[in-house]
């Protein structure tokens, strides 16, 4: 039992760990916790359907399921970015000088509104996600894995490094640690502060996309509110592993999906989310910056 | 300017009471249960009878009151199923004078909302809310035209020990009124008859991993899961079970499961689904008529629950000619007064509201649709 529940928390955790870089990379930019986050990963699992429903009608997923794979993440991805850089431009930056609360005020309406948007345009009806991949499944230490589990995991993992990459290689992720220290004396040694906030808010969203095409994929069932209680989670999960760190997100994730896991396999699944919150209060209370620390520590994004 | 706002204020303010005015003559009932969200399917079926009760007594002309015929207007209410929300609905009714009400559908919503309603002395007949409490209340203007849980979890449990032959049975329900007051009528008739569950427990309603659960019942050895609850959760349940734990245990539930969507997004994984139903409505003589005239009206067949909302709605809207009075009192009076010829055969109300004979069968999902067991 303790192996299967090893897997099943982390498969959730990958998921969550995802969308909660979302909300550490805006966090450690913006100082601002982006609520219409988790609506961006709902979106992206809507137009991975819209995307599988195209590819099926051509017949491209019975003749080239690789070419089917990609195109079922990327086309969401860029999808989303779109989203991600409009709601910025739309929302949050006419706001950027304001006081704090607006902008989080700005955020919850844009989660409202994309939500209702999208149930409007989409009917309030439970939509399935066709089965794309179908791969088969083993046993490992007495628990079923299956090979979905493993590629959601391996994506997750892979796409969390390339992320620390990007941040502590790239020229770009540069500007964005700069932005986060000191946005004015980043803009004064010559950083393209709007360009790279956009960038942030694009990677976040793309990261919350494939979490979006991933779940669908794993549960075979989008509804226009799941993207409330996964941004809940996700936004728990980041700041338990202290928001604006992006490794402190990757860890948060992880750790709450198991702790749900394990909590439900032994104790009571009654009370899952209440002990998800609870840990939470508890964690706060000992070390409000988080397990590894918020903003303003040597990790900062 | 501030004078050009007043006026139009005041035109605007006088058009609405005109506007009001003009539809007096007209009859109110009102019709609720989740619309929208992720049990809309059910919602639809309540709302497509109704139109189409409503549709054709307003094609005749409408109801005849007293001397004068009035048209049947809806009022509708979408509950989410959310108890607060089908409480607030509840007053909305009542206050906007309605002269009957058709749900709700989740017994969560039904139960507070009923209280309202028989305050205010307005007849509810429920299409499909089938926990006992609700007409155990003591309210005589209470009805519905569906079973009840106890008379269903019967049906489950012997079929499970007379017929299956199994002993080792999990119980999962997901904290609803419904949910778990069908798995506890379920679980008592099993104990009674010397089973006791190897496994209990609730799990939260709109979650969507319920792999830590599941495992933990999977310790438990189940031969049988038996689930509480609707759709949403019962899809995830038995697509989690066999996909992602490969669980062989038998699935079993009960009316809250029975739309499409349950075989078509859980698919190869739904088969073999047992379920506690209604016989089929499909091959009933009486209903062949309304089935049609769906299928002309909404391109679809009827769902689980459209012929019950239609029946309950021509239940109300014919005491209501026949007594030509909106009295609570006497349309109750009325409703307990005959046995009626309706699209769903002879039905007939006790004392409670609750229809005399309600036999549950056994369904089960076969080749991807529900399938009456021989």
């Amino acid at each position: 039992m303790f192996a299967q529940q090893l897997v099943n928390g982390l498969v959730v955790g990958a998921v969550y760990a995802l969308i909660a870089l979302g909300y550490t990379l805006v966090y450690g930019i913006l100082q601002l916790i982006n609520f219409a986050h988790g609506e961006i990963y709902m979106i992206g699992a809507y137009v991975g359907i819209a995307v599988l429903a195209v590819l099926g009608t051509m017949g491209l997923t019975q003749t080239s399921l690789a070419l089917s794979i990609v195109l079922v993440f990327l086309i969401p991805m860029i999808y989303c970015a779109a989203y991600g850089i409009t709601l910025e431009r739309v929302a949050y930056r006419p706001l950027r000088g304001a006081p704090r609360l607006s902008p989080l005020i700005s955020a919850i309406g844009m989660s409202l509104f994309l939500q209702n948007y999208v149930q409007v345009v989409q009917g309030a009806r439970d939509k399935a996600f066709p089965n794309l991949l179908e791969l088969g499944s083993f046993q490992l230490f007495g628990a079923y894995v299956n090979g979905l589990q493993i590629f959601i995991l391996i994506i997750a993992v892979g796409l969390m490094a390339a992320l620390q990459l990007f941040i502590k290689k790239t020229k770009l992720g540069k500007a964005m640690r700069a932005t986060a220290q000191d946005r004015t004396m980043a803009s004064l040694v010559g950083v393209n502060v709007n360009r790279v906030i956009a960038v942030t808010f694009a990677i976040g969203s793309v990261l919350a996309a494939v979490a979006g095409v991933m779940v669908g994929m794993y549960y075979g069932i989008v509804n226009h509110h799941i993207g409330f209680v996964a941004g809940m989670k996700a936004f728990t999960a980041a700041v338990l592993g202290g928001i604006g760190n992006v490794t402190g997100a990757f860890l948060g994730g992880f750790l709450l999906a198991l702790l749900e896991s394990f909590w439900a396999g032994y104790v009571s699944a009654v009370y899952k989310d209440v002990f998800a919150f609870m840990v939470l209060v508890v964690v706060l209370i000992f070390r409000p910056q988080g397990i590894l620390g918020g903003s303003g520590e040597a990790d900062r994004t | 300017m501030r004078k050009k706002l007043y006026s139009a204020l005041i035109i605007l303010t006088a058009a609405v009471f005109l506007g009001s005015a003009a539809y007096a003559a007209t009859l109110k009932i009102g019709v609720a249960g989740p619309l929208t969200g992720d049990q809309a399917a059910f919602g639809e079926m309540l709302k497509n009878g109704a139109t189409l009760a409503v549709e054709e007594w307003n094609a005749r002309g409408g109801v005849k009151v007293g001397k004068k015929k009035m048209k049947v207007d809806i009022l509708w209410g979408d509950d989410r199923h959310d108890p607060r929300e089908g409480v607030s609905i509840a007053h909305k009714f009542v206050n906007s004078g309605a002269a009957g009400i058709v749900g709700h559908f989740n017994s969560s919503v039904s139960i507070p909302a009923s209280t309202v309603y028989a305050e205010a002395g307005v007849v509810q007949i429920t299409p499909a809310s089938t926990n006992p409490k609700l007409t155990e209340q003591g309210f005589s203007t209470v009805f519905r035209v569906c079973g009840r849980d106890d008379q269903q979890g019967e049906v489950a449990a012997n079929y499970i020990v007379d017929k299956l032959k199994l002993k080792r049975i999990a119980i999962l329900h997901d904290k609803t009124t419904y949910g778990q007051g069908l798995a506890d009528e379920t679980k008592r008739f099993l104990e009674k008859r010397g089973v006791k569950p190897v496994f209990y427990s609730g799990v939260v309603q709109g979650d969507k991993d319920y792999t830590p659960v599941l495992t933990a019942a999977k310790q438990a050895k189940p031969e049988l899961v038996y689930f509480g609850g609707i759709h949403p959760e019962a899809i995830l349940l038995v697509k989690q079970m066999r996909e992602r734990l490969g669980m062989k245990a038998l699935f079993m539930s009960g009316d809250g499961i029975v739309t499409e969507e349950y075989y078509k997004i859980a698919g190869k994984s739904a088969e073999g689904t047992l379920i506690t139903f209604t016989p089929d409505q499909t091959k009933l003589a009486a209903a062949q008529s309304v089935i049609k005239k769906h299928r002309k009206r909404f391109g679809k067949e009827v769902g689980a629950y459209t012929i019950y909302s239609y029946v309950a709605m021509n239940m109300i809207l014919n005491s209501i000619q026949a007594t030509g009075s909106t009295k609570g009192s006497k349309l109750a009076a009325h409703l307990r007064s005959k046995a009626w010829n309706t699209s769903l055969g002879k039905l007939q109300f006790n004392k409670k509201g609750d229809v005399l004979e309600s036999p549950y069968v056994l369904w089960e999902v076969k080749g991807s649709k529900f399938v009456e067991m021989k």
